[in-house]
């Protein structure tokens, strides 16, 4: 995976997975200033979003450091600091 | 994974196994649980007591593998009657009679003598028609759950809620969602959200990482206009609150509002097994389609035979309970002149939130284990990130000068180190 990938594409492939996992969702009213649990994903599905888009990006940002992550855009800028 | 951030990992990161050989756990696992700083950490579990979990108790330290007498401040022994005289003679006498075990599912020949009339009293017990057993606390709501629920329906759970709850949805195939911990506006959200579908509300009676309690009536109110029922998982709560032990809905008054009331036996109860009361044509129903009652061995007739004891005991006065709470107090009391953060406990589970350091929180644990407390470190993922804890579960067992030594060595192990009190 590119490392010069910038957030707009790293929050496109949370929205890919997230959609993936949701089924329901309309990816393209997910606002990066959203969470994944306001489209109706649950723990476990939040779960499945980020170690699907972690392979992705072929990075592991430990568990610990995502706890108080609020919205996609500030995990997309976690991910980026591994990339 | 750098030696350095070896620290930051933790059993929430290899759930994952990208090994291409099913055989083998994931490639960075093996690393990871063979550094000595992670196998501090992993020697808290598992340590195997020598004895009854009373509150003097010989345990095999994990480190050291040395046995030690400890203070035990952390078996679910609430009341003490898992070693109560007249619950172990039942569980002997019936031992002589039934022999070990069930030798059979319940349908089919599982089903003694003594697990009717158990299931009848805990009925009566909570004021129920009908009461369904299961094997263990996690069997319970994962069959329970499943027996309620089916793919379509949404479960709309605490944020807090036991795995075995969120296991219960996933094996029943319902939607599962949370709703901020404790907030009957955020549940009140997830209901609209989900209206127009079959919907479940689940909370916990005393949530057991942080010994809070569920705000019933703000919760109930909530449910009832949206016209959804409530399940109530009391397994650390019964025979804990209410007047007569019944639990959380007597604490409140609030028997007639809740639609489900669940229950542990390994708690205060002192056995094990999970148990469910409602109407009695959903308890048959639940009973029908719950797998892991239909699939598993019935509890053995001697343990049933001693729980119906220890009911017994705990229901013909008030005075375990009593004493339960007076330790509660007297120990609580101890604990917040050391400037400790309890969280929101109002319970006997009582935390010690120490922060968002991992390293440190072993550090004490092991310091607290050396002076001969059995006091066990709760560490992410079971707790978030930045509330990594220590966890204490009171028991009517315990002295005024267990408590009293107890607190001496948590205030030097745990609070002076922190520098909530006098010098490090």
């Amino acid at each position: 995976m590119s490392k010069a990938m910038d957030k707009k594409e790293v929050i496109e492939i949370i929205k890919k997975n997230l959609k993936e996992n949701l089924h329901d969702v309309d990816v393209d009213a997910i606002e990066p200033t959203s969470s994944m649990r306001d489209h109706g994903a649950n723990s476990l599905d939040m779960i499945e979003v980020v170690s699907a888009t972690m392979r992705e990006l072929e990075i592991r940002v430990p568990r610990s450091e995502l706890s108080q992550i609020e919205n996609i855009e500030q995990l997309a800028e976690k991910f980026i600091e591994y990339l | 994974m750098h030696p350095d951030d070896l620290l930051k990992f933790s059993l929430a990161d290899f759930t994952y196994n990208d090994s291409p050989n099913v055989m083998d756990p994931p490639q960075d696992f093996e690393r990871w649980v063979g550094d000595p700083r992670i196998g501090m950490a992993m020697s808290f579990f598992e340590q195997p007591l020598q004895g009854a979990p009373t509150p003097r108790m010989t345990l095999r330290q994990g480190m050291s593998g040395e046995n030690r007498q400890m203070i035990n401040l952390t078996s679910y022994n609430y009341l003490g009657l898992s070693t109560h005289p007249e619950v172990v003679a039942a569980a002997v006498e019936a031992l002589q009679t039934y022999g070990l075990g069930a030798s059979g599912a319940a349908m089919l020949s599982g089903t003694f003598d003594q697990h009717q009339r158990f299931a009848e009293e805990l009925a009566a017990f909570k004021g129920r028609e009908a009461c369904l057993l299961f094997p263990s606390g996690y069997a319970g709501n994962l069959g329970a759950i499943q027996g309620l629920l089916q793919r379509g329906d949404v479960l709309v759970i605490d944020s807090k809620c036991h795995r075995s709850v969120v296991d219960g949805a996933k094996l029943s195939g319902a939607k599962m969602v949370s709703f901020e911990h404790n907030n009957p506006a955020s549940l009140d959200q997830m209901l609209e959200r989900h209206a127009g579908k079959r919907r479940l509300v689940v909370v916990e009676g005393v949530y057991s990482m942080d010994g809070d309690i569920a705000e019933l009536p703000d919760i109930l109110d909530v449910c009832e206009s949206h016209d959804v029922p409530l399940y109530i998982d009391e397994a650390h709560s019964s025979l804990v609150f209410g007047e007569t032990g019944k639990g959380l809905v007597e604490h409140f008054g609030v028997e007639d509002r809740v639609g489900v009331d669940f229950g542990t036996l390994s708690k205060s109860f002192g056995g094990i097994g999970g148990f469910v009361c409602g109407d009695a044509n959903l308890i048959q129903y639940i009973k029908c389609y719950a797998s892991p009652f239909q699939f598993s061995c019935a509890l053995p007739p001697a343990v049933v035979a001693a729980m119906r004891k220890a009911l017994e005991v705990a229901t013909r006065d008030n005075s375990l309970r009593e004493k339960l709470w007076k330790n509660v107090n007297h120990f609580r009391s101890n604990l917040e002149a050391l400037n400790l953060d309890l969280g929101g406990s109002r319970s006997q589970v009582i935390p010690i939130i120490v922060g968002s350091s991992g390293e440190e929180l072993i550090q004490l644990a092991m310091a607290a284990q050396q002076r001969g407390l059995f006091l066990q470190p709760i560490d992410f993922p079971a707790v978030e990130a930045h509330a990594r804890r220590f966890r204490i579960s009171v028991s009517s067992q315990l002295t005024p000068e267990d408590i009293d030594e107890a607190a001496t060595i948590i205030e030097d192990v745990i609070a002076r180190p922190l520098g909530l009190v006098g010098a490090a």
